[in-house]
């Protein structure tokens, strides 16, 4: 199987990256455009204005948008984030251009209707309380916030509630003409496509959309700012676990060595490491697990855990030494060994799904890592050094930078108490 | 197309090549889930799937992580109320190590007291993390109202009680008697070459001797005679509404009607629970009535696939603000409705595109395709997934309006309202 996707620029600025996956006989689409939260002048409209794209446009409405969508056997589908608007599908290859023609009408054509617009009012506002309410969320929440002071990073791209209520249909029409535009815009397809379908049926489709946006300068988050925080919601049953400092973008010099290292820690087998002494040792938790999450000014490390309270101190005392003796008993050759064949040989494994090619496609594109990163992505993992990998698991995953935020019945512990160094 | 070949230890083999495929997925599916336990020893089965990764025979603790891991491949494995399932996905060239894995799981499981005394933790752990979630906490309600004799009456997680009794020795016994040969179902998705895999597959499990074959498990849940109804209040974020509604076996003929009548009622979402996330359908009644109408944010609908009869089970997530008791009303509304007014040509085209076009996408590479052929088969038999999606071109408006009519009754349903407490800080 050929791993390098095919990509080509449209005339309106939209680049095209393609690769047939023929065993899988639909087509996975997936991209972005530059109309996120970095882009918006109030906060929470980009949220709004990317779930309404589905709401209703001049020639159709709601509904009919949706039975259009539903009659082509396709699914479509709109995502706000920090840094772009995302959109993805599924559908069979033959109403494929017909549904790229749906996709564009929603992103040229928003009539962003006063009724879908209280709908989609008390939608955001019902999804903000219910994570809230939810335990992981909430520790993740006040992780990002300690991790990126004032920044969109840091910040839930919904808005707050408070933001979310000063929303009126005109902020969503001035969002929408500002910053919707194909300059920069990315489309990935995956499964039952070629070069005929691509070029010749859905590029005129998407040559027709038009519009203002840029993509946006996203400014450099400002230092971590490090804290201990307990979120107390005494009605839980479990309490979640945040702990987590600022790390690397995707496009840093060290990004393989860390995630090799992170990898290790925290993530291959039963959550690597971490795992091993937390769940299958000490029986703490049924999930402990770290996350590289590296965007494209900043990036973050993280451990995420749920455990019982009663046992709240001891998962904390857990990840402690684990993080210490990621520095006193450094990956050893055999772990460092068994973590490339792990990345080398998920490249068979991890892309045998349509929508998995298509996600490692646009992530292609999207960092720029080159068409041929999947080609070169073997040699890159072999040529890590053991050297590589202990350093930057020593400059990037150290206790005495991580905040640490915990969701649930937490009790007696107070943030004294729960201390990480 | 797929091979099947049985043993002569009655282990049955499902081969489904893919020409060109550079991974391989292997299933293994035993005909043991939550409806096989009994009170007292409740999530015994989902433990069992749980020491299956520590090792035993050749494999040492750690090893089936290591060995899967080395190769870059996805591994896991689910309990549900009809079976149990494990599963490695593969280079294509390495499918040996799935078997073998597989072949020490099925017989030589170690137990040891200190694993399982440390396991027990973890499980109750994932049952506590559910219990945070509304949703579980009322389905969970659901089930157990609705099935006072049938072992559905518990979810495959168990009782907490249960979980914080159960012994090594019960569980055991449980694995030596059911992780057998002649109770199990293989399910092989990829590049391979069919008959060297056939061959390795023999030399791995041909010798394992069959036990007895399972006692059958004949409770049957009594015709429900009216309305269950209960409520449970939490502190919390929204109100749900869960109703359940007998139906019958996944293998009975109405099964492609009711695939029908689910998704002309709320859409249809995939059979498999993965491949579906985070999509919600909009051009249906239940989305009109209740999402359009400003009552809710979101409203499902799924027929339970079970080799027993099961539930069809709406939830509803009622918006701030709105009574439960008026979304009930509306959602019960169009449950009449259905029954008074047949679905329309473009509803009934919707279905039908909708439920096609799934199958292709929750296919979707060897693992996607293992897991539908493991699922179905545990559930009566893996060609009956295509049955259903070929079915349901000749299921009409009227097909829709009888098994609407038939099921769907006041009677037949059990309600389970969570009412959400204010938080208190």
């Amino acid at each position: 199987m050929s791993l390098q996707p095919q990509r080509i620029v449209l005339d309106n600025g939209i680049a095209v990256l393609y690769h047939p996956m023929p065993a899988n006989p639909f087509v996975a689409f997936h991209g972005c455009l530059w109309a996120g939260a970095a882009s918006e002048d109030k906060r929470g409209v980009a949220e709004f204005t990317a779930r309404l794209l589905l709401g209703g446009t001049k020639t159709r409405k709601s509904s009919k948008l949706a039975e259009d969508i539903e009659r082509l056997g396709a699914t479509l589908e709109f995502r706000n984030a920090e840094e772009a608007v995302h959109f993805g599908g599924k559908c069979p290859r033959e109403t494929a251009p017909k549904v790229f023609g749906i996709m564009v009408d929603c992103l040229s054509n928003p009539s962003f209707p006063q009724s879908e617009v209280e709908k989609e009012h008390g939608e955001i506002l019902d999804e903000i309380k219910m994570d809230m309410d939810d335990t992981a969320r909430r520790a993740a929440k006040e992780l990002m916030a300690s991790l990126y002071p004032n920044h969109l990073y840091g910040k839930d791209p919904r808005g707050e509630v408070t933001d979310v209520k000063r929303i009126k249909r005109s902020d969503l029409v001035s969002h929408h003409k500002a910053s919707y535009g194909p300059k920069g815009m990315i489309v990935v397809m995956s499964g039952d496509v070629d070069r005929e379908l691509v070029e010749k049926k859905i590029s005129p489709v998407l040559s027709k959309f038009e519009g203002e946006g840029e993509r946006p300068k996203l400014p450099i988050p400002a230092p971590a700012k490090k804290v201990t925080k307990t979120v107390p919601m005494p009605h839980k049953t479990q309490a979640d676990i945040a702990v987590g400092l600022r790390a690397i973008p995707r496009n840093h010099k060290d990004f393989h060595a860390l995630n090799m290292a992170n990898l290790l820690f925290g993530r291959i087998g039963m959550y690597g490491r971490l795992g091993k002494n937390l769940r299958d040792t000490q029986g703490l938790a049924y999930y402990s697990f770290s996350t590289l999450d590296p965007r494209l000014v900043a990036g973050h490390w993280a451990i995420a855990m749920g455990v019982n309270p009663e046992n709240l101190q001891k998962a904390v005392d857990g990840i402690r030494l684990e993080m210490d003796r990621l520095h006193k008993e450094p990956l050893t050759d055999q772990e460092i060994s068994d973590g490339k064949d792990n990345q080398i040989g998920s490249l068979k494994v991890s892309l045998e799904r349509n929508v998995e090619m298509a996600g490692e496609m646009f992530r292609m594109e999207y960092f720029g890592l080159g068409l041929d990163y999947l080609k070169r992505f073997p040699e890159m993992i072999r040529s890590l050094t053991v050297e590589q990998i202990h350093e930057a698991a020593e400059k990037y995953i150290r206790i005495e930078d991580c905040s640490l935020a915990v969701a649930g019945p937490v009790g007696r512990y107070q943030e004294k108490k729960l201390q990480l160094s | 197309m797929a091979t099947v070949t049985k043993l002569d230890n009655g282990l049955k083999v499902i081969l489904k090549q893919i020409p060109g495929a550079t991974a391989v997925s292997v299933w293994i599916g035993y005909h043991i889930g939550s409806r096989n336990e009994r009170p007292g020893m409740t999530g015994s089965t989902h433990w069992v799937e749980h020491m299956l990764f520590k090792g035993g025979g050749k494999l040492k603790k750690g090893d089936i992580d290591l060995l899967i891991g080395r190769l870059g491949g996805k591994l896991n494995a689910f309990t549900d109320t009809d079976f149990t399932a494990y599963f490695e996905t593969v280079p294509a060239d390495a499918i040996d190590t799935a078997l073998f894995i597989e072949a020490e799981r099925m017989r030589n499981a170690a137990f040891e007291q200190k694993e399982f005394e440390s396991e027990r933790t973890v499980v109750i752990s994932e049952r506590e993390g559910a219990e945070n979630m509304p949703e579980f906490v009322a389905e969970e309600e659901l089930w157990s109202n609705a099935f006072h004799i049938h072992p559905y009456h518990w979810l495959p997680i168990g009782w907490k009680q249960d979980l914080q009794r159960l012994d090594r020795d019960t569980m055991y016994r449980h694995y030596l008697r059911y992780y057998a040969p002649n109770n199990v179902a293989m399910v092989v998705v990829g590049g391979f070459d069919e008959a060297a895999t056939m061959e390795k597959i023999r030399a791995r499990f041909g010798g394992f001797k069959p036990e007895q074959p399972p006692e059958p498990m004949n409770l049957k849940e009594p015709p429900q005679m009216g309305e269950r109804r209960s409520v449970i209040r939490k502190p919390g974020s929204l109100d749900h509404i869960f109703a359940g509604w007998h139906i019958p076996e996944f293998s009975h003929d109405d099964t492609p009607k009711l695939a029908m009548l689910s998704a002309v009622l709320a859409g249809w979402r995939g059979y498999h629970p993965f491949a579906a996330i985070g999509w919600q359908p909009r051009s249906n009644r239940l989305y009109k009535a209740l999402v359009e109408a400003k009552l809710a944010i979101d409203v499902t609908c799924r027929a339970e696939v079970k080799i027993d009869p099961g539930l069809l089970v709406s939830h509803v997530a009622v918006r701030s603000g709105v009574p439960p008791e008026k979304a009930e009303r509306v959602l019960f509304n169009e449950i009449e409705k259905i029954k008074q007014k047949p679905p329309s040509k473009v509803e009934l085209d919707v279905a039908r595109t909708q439920i096609h076009a799934w199958s292709g996408f929750e296919n979707d590479g060897v693992t996607y395709q293992g897991m539908i052929t493991t699922f179905f088969e545990m559930a009566g038999g893996f060609e009956k997934y295509d049955h259903t999606i070929s079915a349901v071109d000749r299921v009409t408006a009227k097909d829709i309006q009888d098994v609407a009519r038939k099921y769907l009754t006041e009677n037949n349903r059990t309600v389970v309202h969570f009412l959400a407490e204010e938080v208190k800080a």
